[in-house]
Order: structure tokens, then sequence, then C-alpha cells
């Protein structure tokens, strides 16, 4: 059984924790304005000059391996390189903003507790596993969300304003976008900071347990690498099978936590 | 401010606790032991402290009191022996609801980028305050604690006695039935050191709080602690009420006499009537030992019957600290 006053108060001090910390603010505000503002911005600017997609690492190889089905027909070439950059190369990119953005809060709020020697206080408090566990997870991920969706509108209302005069109309976002945003982004952060809890036991340092969990951005990467290459589309499928089996991994992977969650070693070791 | 004395006064023991008196416990631990590694840290401790004591758990650095504590909540499971909160055998599955009941004060840090209201706002959110019963909790707390002006400042911008108060604050925040100091008074000015004993002792008389503290600063303990135990190395050298220990350790009662008129006269005076040759100190005051502390006022009635003036007595009582101090040297003798 949950008590969601004791979580919601340990979510709280969270938050207030991390909106002091001007080391942590900074990349949360940074992360999201680079993805949702700077690089859609230049996709569309840039459209087809060939500058872009030079600049871009991978971005000519996703255009040259691009199936022509996916875009839709009439497009000029460089309506379709910009419909194809913003409703496909860059899918993927907003998932490592969540999984970036939980990795810096849940660092901070768990592994940072033991670093400041915060965390006995805590563990001497009538909260559980469960709720501590879940407090921290949700302290970390309703950020990374809500950011990541904040930047999912600046995008929304850069590529449409600055795409109009190229694409002809509002042309963003497509169904695809709108799983990934709901469903995906998530479940995607939620495992990225479950995986920082999770390290947070061995962990003794923030930059530690970051690492870690920077693992979780690998298959991310690969994910834009196959884009990239042409081997695989981000399209509505491929999202809904995501969502899926990421929400499955959430709940496995929570429930492993909270079961693995050692008070006693955690003590021992601070 | 002074303990109630009227109060039924149990005695803690040292050894398994009996059966039958242990519902009156609030704590009770019994043949505790803990190892990490090859290192024994806590070693068939056992103890009880009665509801509405203090007990003074007395050791040097690295004697195992943090470990003690760490154990009696339930925070690391022993390796062998038992420990019971309430009557309650403490165990994974109820130790966070016993903790509902407890408050610990220990050397883990405040939150810095928090001020002192938000610290005590979320501790007491923990302990299932409402708000409104928090917010004039924290009014009081602060007040009680001298940190009312500083309520809001950020804790990174108190001072150290000034953390420390706001930490025990926050353990005492929910007025819990069993309260874990450890070292509270560390870094406090004698004056807030007074205030906080104060303030702890009538919280015990006001709630009827059953307090450990682990210290190894040992002045004012005296008017704190009932009971007391020593540890060293993890092993408890020796428990008991204060009163007891200091009577079996020095039987007889120690005066200091100051007399206006002739030394050698009052010196033969008083030996006449407690059987003891009281030595002159360096202040020139009659120093003496005596097991029936009843002879005192006689021995002051012939020294007035020989027009010996009696200007100053003064029981000369052992401390808790001279207790201490003489365990632990015995201890290293064994």
């Amino acid at each position: 059984m949950i008590d969601r006053k004791r979580a919601w108060a340990v979510v709280r001090k969270d938050w207030i924790e991390v909106s002091r910390n001007k080391q942590v603010v900074a990349p949360l505000v940074v992360i999201p304005l680079l993805f949702a503002a700077v690089i859609p911005a230049a996709v569309i600017l840039g459209g087809n000059s060939g500058i872009l997609a030079s600049t871009i690492t991978g971005l000519q190889s996703f255009l040259d391996n691009l199936p022509s089905r996916v875009v839709p027909s009439g497009y000029t070439a460089e309506q379709t390189v910009v419909y194809a950059v913003i409703v496909y190369f860059m899918a993927p990119f907003f998932l490592i903003i969540p999984v970036m953005i939980a990795t810096i809060t849940a660092s901070s709020s768990f592994v940072g507790e033991k670093e400041r020697r915060t965390l006995e206080g805590l563990l001497y408090t009538p909260l559980s596993n469960r709720e501590l566990v879940l407090a921290k997870v949700l302290g970390s991920l309703i950020p990374s969300v809500l950011l990541t969706w904040a930047a999912f509108v600046v995008y929304t209302l850069i590529v449409n304003v600055l795409g109009s005069p190229v694409m002809g109309g509002v042309f963003f976002p497509t169904w695809t976008w709108a799983v990934i945003v709901v469903v995906l982004v998530p479940s995607v952060g939620f495992l990225a900071t479950c995986l920082i809890v999770a390290v947070s036991g061995r962990s003794t340092t923030m930059q530690g347990a970051q690492g870690s969990a920077l693992l979780l951005v690998f298959p991310i990467i690969a994910l834009v690498v196959s884009q990239a290459a042409g081997l695989m589309l981000f399209d509505v499928t491929i999202a809904l099978i995501a969502a899926v089996v990421l929400v499955a991994i959430d709940i496995a992977a929570f429930r492993f936590i909270v079961a693995r969650f050692d008070r006693e070693r955690i003590i021992t070791r601070l | 401010m002074k303990l109630d004395q009227s109060r039924p006064r149990d005695t803690t023991v040292a050894g398994a606790p009996d059966v039958a008196y242990a519902h009156d416990r609030t704590v009770s631990a019994s043949g505790l032991s803990k190892r990490f590694g090859s290192r024994e840290v806590v070693a068939d401790l056992s103890f009880s402290v009665a509801r509405g004591h203090a007990f003074g758990l007395l050791g040097p650095n690295g004697s195992g009191k943090t470990t003690t504590v760490r154990l009696l909540t339930g925070l690391l499971t022993p390796d062998s022996g038992t420990t019971r909160l309430f009557g309650e055998l403490v165990s994974p599955a109820n130790a966070d609801a016993l903790r509902r009941r407890i408050g610990v004060q220990t050397d883990t840090s405040l939150y810095e980028t928090l001020s002192a209201r938000e610290n005590l706002r979320t501790w007491g959110a923990l302990y299932g305050m409402s708000r409104k019963a928090l917010s004039r909790r924290i009014d009081e707390v602060l007040n009680v604690l001298g940190l009312s002006d500083r309520a809001d400042s950020l804790v990174g911008e108190l001072s150290k006695g000034m953390r420390q108060k706001l930490a025990v604050g926050r353990a005492v925040i929910h007025e819990p039935e069993l309260l874990f100091l450890d070292e509270p008074t560390a870094g406090l000015d004698p004056e807030a050191s007074s205030d906080l004993i104060d303030y702890l002792k009538q919280m015990i008389r006001s709630l009827d709080t059953t307090v450990i503290i682990c210290t190894h600063q040992l002045h004012g303990l005296e008017s704190l602690c009932d009971d007391i135990g020593i540890i060293r190395n993890g092993q408890l050298l020796t428990s008991g009420t204060v009163d007891d220990l200091l009577r079996q350790k020095w039987p007889k009662h120690r005066y200091s006499l100051t007399v206006g008129g002739d030394l050698q006269r009052a010196q033969l005076v008083v030996a006449s009537v407690t059987g003891q040759d009281p030595v002159v100190d360096s202040d020139g005051r009659l120093m003496f030992s005596i097991s029936d502390e009843r002879l005192v006022p006689s021995a002051v009635a012939a020294l007035v019957r020989d027009d010996i003036p009696v200007l100053e007595v003064i029981s000369k009582r052992p401390t808790i600290e001279q207790f201490y101090f003489a365990t632990l040297d015995e201890g290293s003798n064994v």
C-alpha cells in the first residue's frame, strides 16, 4: 500500500532542490531547446541547400535511403527533405530528451542524496521501499516528461510557422509523433529513472550513476542510426510495438528495483 | 526544569529483558550482534528502556552507538538477537510502521538548499501530519529552538549550531513516542546545549517520550538521563539507573565542609561523629566520605556546639563523566 502523501512530500522536496541547483537547471533548459528549436529551425531554413545534409551526421545517408512511400506524393525535393527530417529523422531524438533529463535529475536526487549524506535521514522515516523508489522515479520522471512535452509544443510551433512557406501549410504533428510523445516519452523516461535508482545502490557518485544510466541511450542511438541507414523507419507500427515493449519493461523494472532495494547495503555504503 | 519525580521509576537492566514487564518497555534489545565482514561492530547487546525514560548510550567514537541505533530502528538486520519496540518484535514487515512512532536525529545532513521551514515541512509530511497541524508545529519547534527569525533562511546559510538544533527539531516535529538522538549537543554552545536539554526534559515530562541519547559529550546528562549504558568495541560494559550505578561504584558519599574556626579542632569533631578522618584540601575545606548520610547533620550540629562556624556543606556526588571514565578504565584493565 502506497501512502501518496509521503511519496509526494519527497517528490516536492526533490523539485525544490532541483529548481535551486543551477548546474542541474542549465542542461534541463538547453537540451530541450536544442532539439525543439535549434535543429528544426536549421533544417527548415537550410532546406535543400546541401550544407545541412553535410553538417548533420547521418542526414545525407538518411535522405539517400528514404523510401518514397513515406513522404506524401507531390512534394518537391525541398519539401521532401524538410518533411522527412522533421517527421522521421527527428523522432528518435525526442526520446533522448527524457532520458537525458531523467538521468540528470534522478542522479542528482538519489545518488546526490548519498553524496550529500541526506539519504540516511530519509531511511529512518516511515517511507517504505516502494514509496521511496516511486517518489524518486516520479520526482525525475514528471519534469522530464513535462519538459519533453513543452519541447514538443515548441517544436510543433516552430516547424509549422517556419515550415509553412516551404510546405504550403500545417504539416505537423503526425500519428507517429502522437504515440511517441504520449506513450514512448513517459515510458522511456520511466526506464531511465529506474535504471538510475537501480545503480544508485552501488554508485557513490552522480557521475558514476549517470554513466551507467546513459547506457540506455545506446539503443535509442541505434534507432537513429537504423533510421539514417534506412534500415527501419520510425512509423506508427514501430512506435506502438516499442510502446508495448517499453511499458512491460517499465513494470518489470519497477518491481525488480523495489524487490532488490536493500536499505542495509545503501546504509553501509554511505 | 525538573523531571517529575512522582513518576513510577522502572530500572533499566542489562541482560535479556524480563518478559513479565516487557510490555512497559518502549525498547528491549536482546542479544543483538552485528558483524561487517570480520569486524564485530555490536556484540551480544542487551538492554531495555522504560516508557518516558531517558537512556544515555555512552561510548567513545567507533564504539558501536550508531550501529546500535540502526539495529534498534530496523535499518540494519542483526546477525543474531532481537529488538522489541513498543512491545512488537521488529522485522522488515513492520519496521516502516514502527518508524512512524519514532524520531531520529543523527549526524546526517539536512537539505541545504531548502529553508529551515521547508526542511521541517518535508519531514512533517513524511510522518503524515496534516497541513494545519504541521504549520502550527513548525512555528512551535522553531520558536522553542530559537530559530524563528531564521525560519526562511536556507540551511546552507545557517551556523553549525543552528543546523544542529534544526536537526533535533526535525526529529521531534511529529512528537514521536521514541526519540533517538546521536550527539545532539555537538557543535552547540553551552547555553544552547543547556536549552536543548531543558527542552528534552520538558518533552519527556509532558509527552512521556522515551529518549535514547547516544553521546560522548557527558556534560549535563545527570539532569536528563534516568539510565545509562556504556558501550565500547560494540560491547555494553554496564547499564542501569544512574543512581544505582553511581552507588554501586562509590558506596560512600563524599562531602566538603567549610568551617570558620580552628581546622584541626574541626577535623577532630567531624572524626568523632563520622568515624572518618577528614582530609583538608588546598582550599582549606574538610573532605570526608561516609556510608551513612544521616551522620552529616550530626557532624554539623557537633561543630556548632563547639562554637565552630559552619560556612558551607556540599555533597560531592560523583558525576556520570567520572563514572564513564572509571568504567572505561576498568574495561581497559580487564
